[in-house]
């Protein structure tokens, strides 16, 4: 019998973890290496001496019912292998980490030697299994609160900004409350719809083009819409729309941000509109004049014209009707203006009575033609108290090496011209 | 074999053989524990993951605080030992094998532990000992979660097939109470019947 207890110390002894043995009264028979190098306390010294002298912390109450259950149901019984822990304290000594001070055990108590109520008593470190479970705790409470900060600025945005996400066939697939909100609609209605079926009515056919080319490019398109809400309402938006793309560079969805400019776009708008007659002022038909002036590709057969035009005999209908009659005249030739000319033309009032015209891809023939046109349709009007009225057309065409000054003034030499002949007429004035 | 080969015969052998492994956990926790409780009939099932779910559903409440002890057990026939307890019922355990008014949470998780290590052993070992094999426990664990959390998702796939011996425990005096649930999977339950076959025909040969 002591032959093998010595051969089962000297099994002990090669173990990587904590054993001991002691009897119900919880005298130590058996203290292995690992213990010794571990706690400081050598076998000899602690062999034959009761546990308690030397752990006295520890609750020997429960301590005793787990040998008494191990015993008498011949099966290991184990200690909470948690934080709580409270078997022997084994201090540790590692440096890189303060999490814990003393070893984490996960503690087993075996049937040893039941004819002498013996257990064996296994100890094993398992501290860095419970540091890398802290280590996560740790993390988790800081996603947890990375995902509360998250929830907090998606419910921001959610509220404020106006985004829709669509599928890469443009199929919305989410909005913010936000979008749907402003423009009327509810997500649960929009989700599925394309895009394009709820923003009707898109009059940029160039710029939506030029956006859709973009997007299929895989690149970011940004810029200005004109769009409506579900009540036909007509609003301007600043649109930012993004393709996000996978791993392989496919497009997998888009993303667009939009931001509310109609106030600013109706400023801008007022500060390019003559307020009588709703038509471009001096300002904005400068800028357009410049633009035109700019451009490289004119010709001696594919130029631009301008069109000075001066209602007849204006002052003696203010003097005749008043100012308000004379208001009134201006408006019609504004109407009537705006009707006759092609889309792509440029129709502004310069001051008084006197209207501006800037006619893109013409020559001098087909610029005194259109002169001519509009020359009838004004004599055609009918104004109130006035009745008939008839205005001068004073033409110029663009040459190399013009600029608007020296267009403008070919231009009012023909308005003169016409004036000088008898008024209701059309006069051009060549380089 | 078949899973679905397990009869009704045989959970009925199996029902028996708890019965007797349910009495021992009651005189082992009588004896070391001077606590004389009763165990309820114990109830079982082979169902899936789906079924152990709702059947866990239908006895713990879904938000409530539970002390869940969980121990593993391997050999021949291997499986999960779980021990549901309430945070109340979990405190009068600490109360009353710690003497103090006021349990400590070491107190009371230490007390859940050893009482789930007595229940474990004794119905386990007893089962497996009239079924002439024997089982390895392993280090037992426990979490004090809500009921909705005592299956994790990543569980799931753990077990396709499972038997579930499900109990009640009570020490009325004491007001302790807990749950119990064995589970099993497919390979044990194939083994069981083999051993409840031959503990068969060793009874009637």
């Amino acid at each position: 019998m002591i032959d093998t207890l010595d051969h089962c110390n000297i099994v002990f002894d090669s173990l990587e973890n904590g054993t001991l043995v002691v009897d119900e009264e919880c005298t130590v028979w058996s203290w292995n290496k690992w213990l010794e190098i571990n706690t400081g306390i050598v076998s000899e010294e602690i062999i034959g001496k009761n546990l308690k002298e030397y752990y006295p912390e520890l609750d020997y109450k429960g301590f005793q019912r787990k040998i008494r259950t191990t015993l008498r149901l011949a099966t290991p019984t184990f200690y909470d292998a948690s934080l709580s822990n409270r078997f022997i304290t084994i201090p540790r000594n590692k440096v890189t980490t303060s999490l814990l001070t003393t070893m984490q055990l996960q503690v087993t108590i075996s049937p040893y030697i039941p004819t002498l109520k013996r257990v064996m008593i296994t100890i094993n470190d398992i501290s860095d299994l419970h540091e890398l479970k802290m280590t996560l705790q740790h993390r988790m409470v800081e996603i947890a609160k990375l995902n509360n900060v998250l929830k907090q600025d998606k419910q921001i945005i959610d509220a404020n900004l106006m985004i829709v996400k669509t599928d890469c066939g443009c199929l919305i697939t989410d909005t913010t409350e936000a979008f749907c909100h402003f423009f009327g609609y509810e997500n649960e209605k929009l989700v599925g719809r394309s895009l394009s079926s709820i923003f009707v009515a898109n009059k940029h056919e160039t710029e939506f083009l030029l956006m859709k080319d973009l997007l299929q490019k895989k690149q970011k398109w940004s810029g200005e819409m004109e769009l409506h809400k579900q009540n036909g309402e007509q609003v301007w938006m600043d649109a930012v729309i993004s393709p996000y793309l996978d791993e392989t560079n496919e497009i997998v969805s888009y993303t667009a941000i939009y931001h509310d400019i109609t106030d600013k776009k109706r400023i801008e708008l007022l500060s390019v509109t003559d307020p009588l007659t709703k038509l471009y002022n001096r300002q904005k038909f400068d800028e357009v004049c410049e633009q035109m002036l700019m451009r490289k590709h004119w010709t001696s057969v594919n130029t631009f014209g301008l069109i000075i035009v001066d209602v007849d005999y204006f002052k003696k209908v203010n003097d005749t009707y008043g100012h308000q009659i004379g208001d009134a005249v201006l408006i019609t030739m504004a109407d009537t203006l705006t009707k006759a000319i092609r889309t792509s033309d440029i129709l502004a009032r310069w001051g008084g009575e006197e209207f501006v015209i800037l006619l893109p891809d013409v020559d001098m023939e087909k610029a005194i033609h259109a002169a001519d046109k509009y020359r009838q349709a004004i004599e055609q009007m009918n104004v109130p108290k006035v009745g008939t009225i008839t205005a001068s057309f004073g033409v110029a065409v663009f040459s190399y090496g013009d600029t608007q000054e020296t267009m403008m003034h070919r231009a009012d030499r023909g308005l003169y011209r016409a004036k000088e002949n008898g008024r209701n007429r059309v006069e051009s004035v060549l380089s | 074999m078949k899973i679905e080969e397990f009869s009704s015969d045989h959970l009925d052998v199996l029902k028996e053989l708890m019965n007797i492994a349910m009495g021992n956990a009651t005189a082992s926790i009588a004896d070391l524990l001077q606590a004389f409780g009763t165990m309820h009939i114990p109830h079982l099932t082979i169902t899936d993951m789906d079924g152990l779910k709702s059947q866990i559903n239908h006895t713990i409440s879904a938000d409530e605080k539970y002390y869940v002890t969980k121990q593993l057990f391997g050999g021949i026939i291997g499986g999960e030992f779980i021990f549901v307890m309430t945070d109340e019922s979990a405190a009068n355990l600490g109360h009353y094998l710690y003497d103090v008014s006021q349990p400590s949470d070491a107190d009371i998780m230490d007390a859940v532990i050893e009482l789930t290590n007595i229940l474990s052993s004794t119905i386990i070992s007893r089962l497996t000992e009239e079924l002439n094999t024997k089982v390895q426990f392993f280090a037992p664990s426990t979490q004090i979660i809500s009921g909705n959390h005592i299956i994790g998702q990543d569980e799931t796939l753990n077990y396709h097939k499972i038997i579930i011996v499900s109990t009640e425990m009570e020490f009325q005096s004491h007001k302790i109470s807990g749950y119990i649930f064995i589970l099993a999977r497919d390979e044990t339950i194939t083994r069981l019947r083999e051993l409840i076959d031959q503990k068969l025909e060793e009874l009637y040969a």
